[in-house]
């Protein structure tokens, strides 16, 4: 069940687009889609939404080849998209009728999110009249209005502040919950991070990295210490061997080739009686995963 | 079907709700409504024609008073002879407005002398010449008897310039060329108006990046039809109040002889109506898909102007190709003009007015601009698909063909 999709290849004129990829979401939750800009995720998203045709391979829901009047799929794209000068709910029960909905249940549907992410006061206000993060929580209404199987979503917290974030981030959650598929396309790789159990990074069409999140990150050792302490400990570091990647302030950030070099740090620090306010041993982050296996290539 | 009836509706919403759709149609009833009223205002009104006294208080026609009063009423003039008033008299009723005109009637040793008294010449105030020249005939005929002349001979005197034109062109064209030439003028507008509103439609559904979010829920084929059959309908309702506003206006305003006199010239019959109306539907299709094929390849909204061109230059060649034939109803260019799909709905209904086009020409055409429009409404969608999804660099013909070879 869900979504599969197997050796698919796309080509513009002599460009691939995307050249053979492979991935499934097996279970409702975030499937995060990396790469960098024009690496093919966009395309990838138009091929798996059925308003693109594939070149060869195959995309199925559910065991079925997906095709846009079959599947009940939701879109928030990355550029963001709204009728100017139409009031948010004549465009928002025109969108949902034309996903299928009748009038009441569209009407119902549109009001539970107009709530649910606070903006019920704008419903008969043209799009135009909003701030860029209240069209941005209207546009990813008209993703979720019809109760989609598989949402996607493009980049869905760039320009929104830190409340607004959490409130999505929150709907998002809520939707997981509910038993929805969803991809989440961003750069944000904190994001990705909080909600996505497994990835699949791109690079020029090709798959450079895929699978459970947790599991890719647990094949990286440790490479970094985080160090905070009011002393300057340079000579101590420099003493064992150690590199110093950052230094903000009382924060060192130290690269090491293997753990046991915090203990030795640890125990050199304590003999000259420093005190450590934090000593953390750390994996490389997603952030770090994706510029290596990116940058590489 | 119910994604196709919803893009109509909502295209029709938005059409009719826009604050410059409502503003421009009470400003174009406004016009019509003012317009029919015009000659009220400049003060040209039949009625004051029809209503001419005649002075004639030294009694010149005396005896000839009935075969005068014959000649005004096949005139259409409501003529008072009057005998006993005085000059000054005459004078002030139509200072005071109590008659609107007069024919003041004097005699000499030179003849018959007249003095038209009117309270002021307006723009479209004119002399009634047809009062005076039947007045001048009936003097002459008494003139003429008064020298021994029998009656019965005297209309043998008085012929004019009567000429028949005989032509010897197999076509005859009837109906006056150059209230067709308006009405075609008109319908190249509407058709042109509307057709250009669906770029506009598709134009900003494409900027505002609605688009995106469109084809997830519809085909594009539903999206393009859907905003031509919309639009067409807003144009067909608005063209219809239109028309309709006009012929009330018309029917209130205006002299009853003038609208006959109207209708006698632009030969409309049932049958007429439904050509030019099978014709602008026909017409707008053509061109309304061809925008939609334009609009769908602008990225920003600076390039409508230029994107539109083509269509734009395509539909004025189509317009004066028909207009200018038309000047000659019966050349051949004029029955390749009815033909041709760009110019045949701009010019076929008004060679079918004026009676120059047969069934089999009219059917011929007809099937021509039905294939063109289906050819046209192939390429349009296939190439609306890939375009809608294309932004940043411009399309051009070359990538306009790879786009309609393409798979998507």
């Amino acid at each position: 069940m869900g979504l599969k999709v197997q050796n698919v290849s796309k080509t513009f004129g002599e460009k691939i687009a995307v050249d053979n990829i492979s991935f499934e979401i097996d279970k409702p939750g975030v499937f995060g889609l990396l790469g960098t800009n024009g690496a093919g995720k966009s395309t990838t998203i138009r091929m798996i939404l059925g308003i693109l045709r594939k070149d060869s391979g195959n995309i199925a829901w559910n065991g079925k080849e997906v095709e846009r009047k079959y599947v009940n799929f939701g879109y928030l794209p990355e550029e963001r998209g709204i009728y100017p000068k139409i009031k948010i709910c004549d465009q928002l029960m025109y969108l949902a009728k034309l996903k299928g909905m009748k009038k009441k249940e569209a009407e119902e549907s549109m009001n539970f999110w107009l709530k649910r992410l606070e903006v019920e006061e704008y419903k008969k206000m043209p799009a135009e009249k909003l701030s860029k993060g209240n069209q941005q929580k209207i546009q990813f209404i008209t993703s979720v209005i019809h109760n989609p199987e598989l949402l996607v979503i493009d980049e869905p917290f760039s320009g929104l502040d830190p409340i607004n974030t959490n409130l999505l981030k929150n709907a998002i959650l809520e939707l997981v919950k509910k038993g929805t598929y969803i991809i989440m396309s961003s750069h944000q790789m904190a994001s990705i991070e909080e909600f996505c159990t497994d990835i699949l990074i791109l690079n020029r069409g090709k798959t450079i990295l895929k699978g459970n999140l947790q599991e890719i990150k647990e094949g990286y050792k440790a490479n970094k210490l985080e160090l905070i302490t009011k002393v300057n400990v340079e000579n101590e570091i420099k003493e064992l061997g150690l590199k110093i990647d950052k230094k903000l302030d009382n924060r060192y950030d130290i690269l090491i080739d293997d753990e046991e070099d915090s203990q030795r740090l640890l125990n050199l620090l304590i003999s000259k009686n420093i005190f450590v306010e934090k000593l953390e041993v750390k994996k490389p982050s997603l952030n770090d995963i994706f510029i290596e296996k990116v940058g590489d290539k | 079907m119910k994604s196709l009836f919803e893009v109509i509706s909502f295209t029709i919403k938005d059409m009719v709700k826009r604050k410059s759709f409502i503003i421009s149609n009470i400003i174009i009833l406004l016009i019509i409504v003012v317009g029919f009223n015009v000659p009220k205002f400049l003060g040209a009104d039949t009625k004051n024609a029809e209503e001419v006294t005649v002075l004639d208080n030294t009694n010149i026609f005396e005896g000839k008073l009935d075969e005068l009063n014959n000649s005004f009423k096949e005139l259409g003039y409501d003529v008072v002879i009057d005998k006993t008033s005085k000059i000054d008299e005459i004078k002030n009723k139509v200072q005071n407005e109590e008659i609107t005109s007069a024919i003041i009637l004097t005699e000499n040793e030179n003849g018959l002398n007249f003095e038209y008294v009117v309270n002021g010449m307006g723009l479209t105030t004119s002399i009634p010449t047809d009062v005076i020249n039947a007045i001048q005939l009936t003097y002459q005929n008494m003139q003429l008897s008064k020298l021994g002349i029998p009656e019965d001979k005297l209309p043998m005197l008085n012929t004019g310039n009567n000429i028949q034109v005989v032509s010897l062109s197999s076509d005859e064209s009837s109906g006056n060329i150059f209230i067709m030439m308006i009405l075609s003028i008109v319908l190249f507008y509407a058709i042109y108006f509307y057709a250009y509103q669906v770029s506009t439609a598709i134009t900003v559904e494409k900027t505002s990046r609605i688009i995106e979010t469109l084809v997830t829920s519809t085909s594009p084929k539903i999206i393009v039809l859907g905003k031509t059959i919309g639009i067409g309908i807003v144009g067909i309702i608005q063209t219809l109040v239109l028309i309709l506003v006009a012929v009330i206006c018309a029917k209130v305003f205006l002299p009853g002889e003038m609208l006959s006199m109207i209708l006698e010239m632009t030969k409309l019959s049932p049958q007429i109506i439904g050509i030019i109306a099978i014709y602008y539907l026909l017409g707008y299709s053509l061109y309304a898909l061809l925008y939609a094929l334009t609009g769908s390849t602008v990225s920003k909204p600076e390039e409508v102007q230029s994107a539109n061109g083509p269509v734009a230059i395509l539909a004025v060649i189509g317009f004066y190709l028909s207009y200018f034939t038309m000047m000659n109803p019966t050349s051949n260019l004029n029955e390749i003009a009815a033909l041709v799909p760009i110019s045949s709905p701009f010019c076929m209904p008004f060679r079918v007015m004026m009676g120059l086009s047969d069934t089999n020409e009219i059917i011929l055409s007809i099937i021509i601009l039905v294939v063109t429009i289906l050819l046209v409404a192939h390429i349009s969608i296939k190439i609306y698909s890939s375009a809608i999804l294309n932004y940043g660099e411009k399309i051009n013909l070359k990538k306009m063909f790879k786009m309609y070879k393409s798979k998507n």
